[in-house]
């Protein structure tokens, strides 16, 4: 089908970016964000500190030598002292290739205990109401200028696009590459497009949007034939994972992806959040599935790809009495990269002692996320502007990445 | 035509007591219409509108001729003061819509049972369905818009999700027994029936709060989202003592099931003190107290008046409007009446254009081209495309509600603006030959200002139609109808058609 019509009704020009040349030379970033605040005492375990034990004495994983409980369900050791939930074991695979990072006792110092308030503050990477209004990653893509004209600079996998993303840069929603089309006729699908073409032409954000969905489905028609069909059968059969697969698409179409965004819902596991089966084992094995099909999937690219996986905070240390756990404070992120140093738990571990715990009984922040952040966006998207990007913060990088 | 209301029920009764009516059938479709006086306007008719259209979408799902009508009647502040006393609107045509849903009016019992397959798994699709079906239908189809309206903002307020557990058939009852009866009500009495209905209890995990091991969700939730809001002055030890107050509260699961129960053998009977007031030891009135109390106070209605504001006038409302809006609502113990009131005389003013959301969206395109629907599971499917599929936002906030998070999905739209046009919606029509016949024009030029003033309140201007029409013209050229098609879809997917 021929869409030149457009291109003479709009006035941005949708054909002009030209995809691997002016590529930019950064990595594609790939933000995870799990809603909800996960459970990051059950994701890597602290099996070398008693206490956790203590704390949970029905949530806890089983350390690596307990030789009451099956194998399977003990925490795969990383370094003696931390190990992975077992339903985390696909992603330790990376880990022993060096490309897999987690900082623990990672996260913000708000102590609202509230996820919208959190996960507002934690996307826009400010510390209070009185920052900007936009997003980190719209900062970072407003102030990182490489002369990218793609319209999929940056794209928000799901229907509503993640907070992190506002900002002056247009970016729109996807949920899949199949949707993203006009149906009908020929003739009426060509005439929709042109009175689109000349309906949004103007200098208003909204305007900018539709010419960037033109732009998209401009994009995506001319790709979608070269999109190599991934074959990778171990994608999960969700959300996650179908969005996970569209991502990997885009960035081998090779077509200006620079950012891209992805939720993993539900974590907010108050009640029976389960030990090795139900909700959060659920929730688990998507993750880790997901991730490792992915990193399987873009092994060619993992020099110039970043993953992080972060939650707005962590849950109480002490598990309820409906075995599940309370809003927390102190989280984790993980990082997933072929320029990683090495693989590792980074960071200070502050300990479950009552004595260490952060208000009513909550793992403590001794990283700050931005930290993370602030150091991908210098070392692997090649943005300096870090004051802009993190503003009225003084970033410490702990130097993790090449 | 003009039936008396007594001729209308009678026919009503006659027409859908024998049928099983799922979907536009005919006989049923225009009996509901037979209480439209004009649903759609002819050739000149549409002059002079775009003011109150503007308003009256605003306090509406859609200004349809009827009620642009009314207000050149009787003006746009009566016309909202009509609205407020929305008892006195007739709503016959709607109502004769819902007769089709069975499970709207059966209790959380029945509807477990019903739901309740013995040999299979349990059907969790047929209950919430039909509630999603009948909203879009009260949404398109009832007289009472700003009430519906108010359905819509309190559903947000107090989210639940119909995918968590027991809430895909409690979700019904606490929309009809929690949300419907009181959304133009007392605020207070709003809450106390939220507190107490088994969906947000279940929802937000109270029935597994108990005595020695508190669950704090729904302590930390009505305090941040009901009613406080997040900054309104409560701490972490407030929601653990609230928390306590609310232990035992949960459902039947047996008998009765899905009935509100307080278990006293699994409450916290020990005293408490929550926002500085002591709680002496007791029982269900320990945690009574304090929703009492919330529903009052002072950061509540400011927090309200801040929502309110927001979701009606502006998406940053002016502080001085939300000042007035929470006075209102602290004057007269949250009476929502008397707050919708001081919303209309001091807010209108101040109105900023808000991005339609979703569901926003998809009814004004069906109010405005008078469009027969079912409300049925094909035109769901685009709300769920857009990211607004009733009842299944999974976190407790409700779906947002400013214009920023909705903006950059624009394809679903166009998506659903070429299929409606098309008539590609199973369950859904519209009439493009009517339309074009009322336009009384026949050419792009003409159609194209004729079809903008119905959706858009004013038409494109001369350059923009120009515009539009050469595009359409460059772009190959269909017949007549197949070019209406294209030019009401067009402006369905057009910037000027996603702000209302």
């Amino acid at each position: 089908m021929k869409t030149q019509h457009i291109s003479l009704t709009s006035r941005k020009p949708l054909l002009s970016f030209a995809p691997a040349q002016s590529a930019p030379r950064g990595d594609v970033l790939v933000v995870v964000f799990l809603r909800g605040a996960a459970d990051v005492l059950n994701m890597v375990v602290p099996h070398g500190e008693d206490e956790y034990y203590n704390l949970r004495p029905s949530l806890g994983i089983p350390r690596p030598d307990d030789n009451k409980a099956k194998v399977e369900e003990r925490t795969v050791d990383l370094n003696g002292f931390f190990g992975l939930h077992p339903i985390l074991s696909p992603l330790f695979p990376i880990w022993q290739e060096g490309h897999l990072g987690i900082v623990h006792a990672c996260g913000a110092h708000d102590d609202s205990h509230s996820h919208f308030k959190a996960q507002e503050l934690m996307e826009r990477g400010v510390a209070n109401e009185h920052g900007p209004a936009s997003g980190w990653i719209g900062r970072h893509l407003a102030t990182l200028n490489r002369g990218n004209p793609s319209p999929m600079r940056a794209i928000a996998l799901g229907e509503l696009p993640q907070r992190s993303l506002y900002g002056s840069t247009p970016v729109s929603s996807l949920r899949s590459i199949e949707d993203f089309k006009l149906r009908g006729n020929e003739t009426a699908v060509l005439q929709m497009q042109a009175a689109l073409g000349s309906l949004y032409s103007g200098d208003d954000p909204l305007s900018g949007l539709g010419r960037e969905t033109l732009g998209i489905l401009d994009t995506l028609e001319k790709i979608q034939p070269t999109i190599p069909n991934s074959q990778n059968p171990n994608y999960p059969d969700s959300n996650f994972g179908r969005g996970l697969r569209e991502i990997s698409s885009i960035i081998k179409a090779e077509v200006g992806l620079e950012v891209a965004a992805i939720d993993l819902d539900g974590w907010d596991t108050h009640f029976a959040q389960g030990v090795q089966t139900g909700l959060m084992p659920r929730l688990m094995t998507d993750l880790a599935e997901g991730l490792a099909a992915f990193h399987a999937e873009m092994l060619d690219h993992a020099d110039r790809l970043t993953v992080v996986v972060m939650t707005e905070f962590g849950r109480r240390a002490y598990e309820n009495a409906s075995l599940g756990t309370d809003h927390g404070h102190g989280g984790m992120m993980m990082l997933v990269s072929g320029k990683l140093k090495s693989e590792g738990v980074f960071g200070q571990w502050p300990g479950l002692k009552s004595d260490q715990l952060f208000g009513p009984g909550d793992l403590a922040v001794t990283t700050d996320y931005r930290d993370i952040l602030a150091e991908i966006c210098a070392k692997r998207l090649n943005n300096p502007s870090l004051e802009q990007i993190f503003p009225n913060y003084v970033v410490k990088m702990p130097d993790l990445f090449m | 035509m003009n039936l008396s209301r007594r001729d209308f029920l009678k026919l009503a009764s006659i027409v859908a007591g024998g049928t099983a009516l799922s979907s536009c059938a005919p006989v049923y479709e225009n009996l509901a219409r037979l209480g439209n006086d004009s649903p759609l306007p002819q050739g000149e008719g549409l002059g002079m509108r775009a003011e109150s259209f503007a308003l009256v979408n605003r306090f509406s799902f859609g200004a349809r001729h009827e009620d642009l009508t009314r207000v050149a009647e009787v003006g746009i502040r009566a016309w909202v003061r009509e609205q407020i006393e929305y008892t006195s609107v007739p709503d016959d045509g709607c109502d004769l819509r819902l007769r089709q849903f069975k499970t709207l009016d059966l209790s959380a019992n029945d509807l477990f049972d019903l739901s309740d397959k013995i040999f299979d798994n349990q059907d969790k699709f047929t209950v919430p369905d039909e509630l999603r079906q009948a909203t879009l239908i009260r949404q398109t189809y009832s007289r009472r818009q700003l009430y519906e309206r108010m359905v819509e903002f309190w559903s947000d307020h107090f989210n639940i999700s119909t995918e968590k557990g027991d809430c895909f058939y409690l979700k019904t009852v606490d929309d009809r027994e929690v949300i419907r009866p009181h959304a133009l009500g007392f605020f207070s009495d709003l809450l106390w029936a939220s507190a107490h209905s088994p969906a947000m209890l279940f929802y937000l995990d109270n029935q597994s709060n108990l005595k020695d091991a508190p669950n704090e969700n729904y302590a930390r939730e009505v305090m941040e989202l009901h009613t406080l809001g997040v900054d309104g002055g409560y701490t972490q030890q407030d929601v653990m003592e609230l928390a306590r107050c609310l232990t035992g509260w949960g459902m039947k699961e047996h008998f009765w099931r899905g009935d509100f129960k307080f278990f006293a053998d699994l409450h916290d009977a020990a005293p408490k003190k929550v926002l500085g007031v002591n709680i002496p030891a007791g029982g269900l009135d320990e945690a009574e107290r304090v929703i009492l109390n919330l529903g009052l106070h002072p950061s509540t209605a400011h927090f309200l008046g801040f929502k309110i504001s927001r979701r009606f006038i502006a998406d940053e409302p002016p502080a001085a409007l939300v000042s007035r809006v929470a006075e209102t609502f602290s004057a007269t113990n949250g009476d929502l009446r008397a707050v919708m009131e001081t919303l209309l005389t001091e807010g209108i003013p101040h109105i900023q254009p808000k991005f339609k959301r979703p569901a926003d969206f998809i009814i004004s395109a069906l109010r405005l081209l008078d469009a027969c629907t079912d409300g049925g599971k094909p035109l769901q499917k685009y709300l769920a495309r857009m990211g607004q599929p009733y009842f299944t936002w999974p976190t407790p906030d409700g779906y947002p509600d400013t214009s920023a998070p909705w903006m950059s999905n624009l394809m679903p739209r166009w998506q659903f603006a070429a299929a409606l046009a098309q008539n590609e919606i199973k369950g859904t029509k519209i009439d493009v030959e009517n339309l074009l016949e009322l336009s009384g024009v026949s050419d792009i030029e003409g159609f194209i200002p004729w079809a903008s003033s119905l959706l858009l309140g004013a038409p494109l201007s001369d350059e923009d139609s120009a515009k539009m029409a050469s595009a359409l013209r460059s772009a190959g050229a269909g017949d007549e109808i197949s070019t209406a098609r294209v030019i009401i879809a067009g402006i369905l997917a057009s910037p000027a058609f996603q702000w209302k």
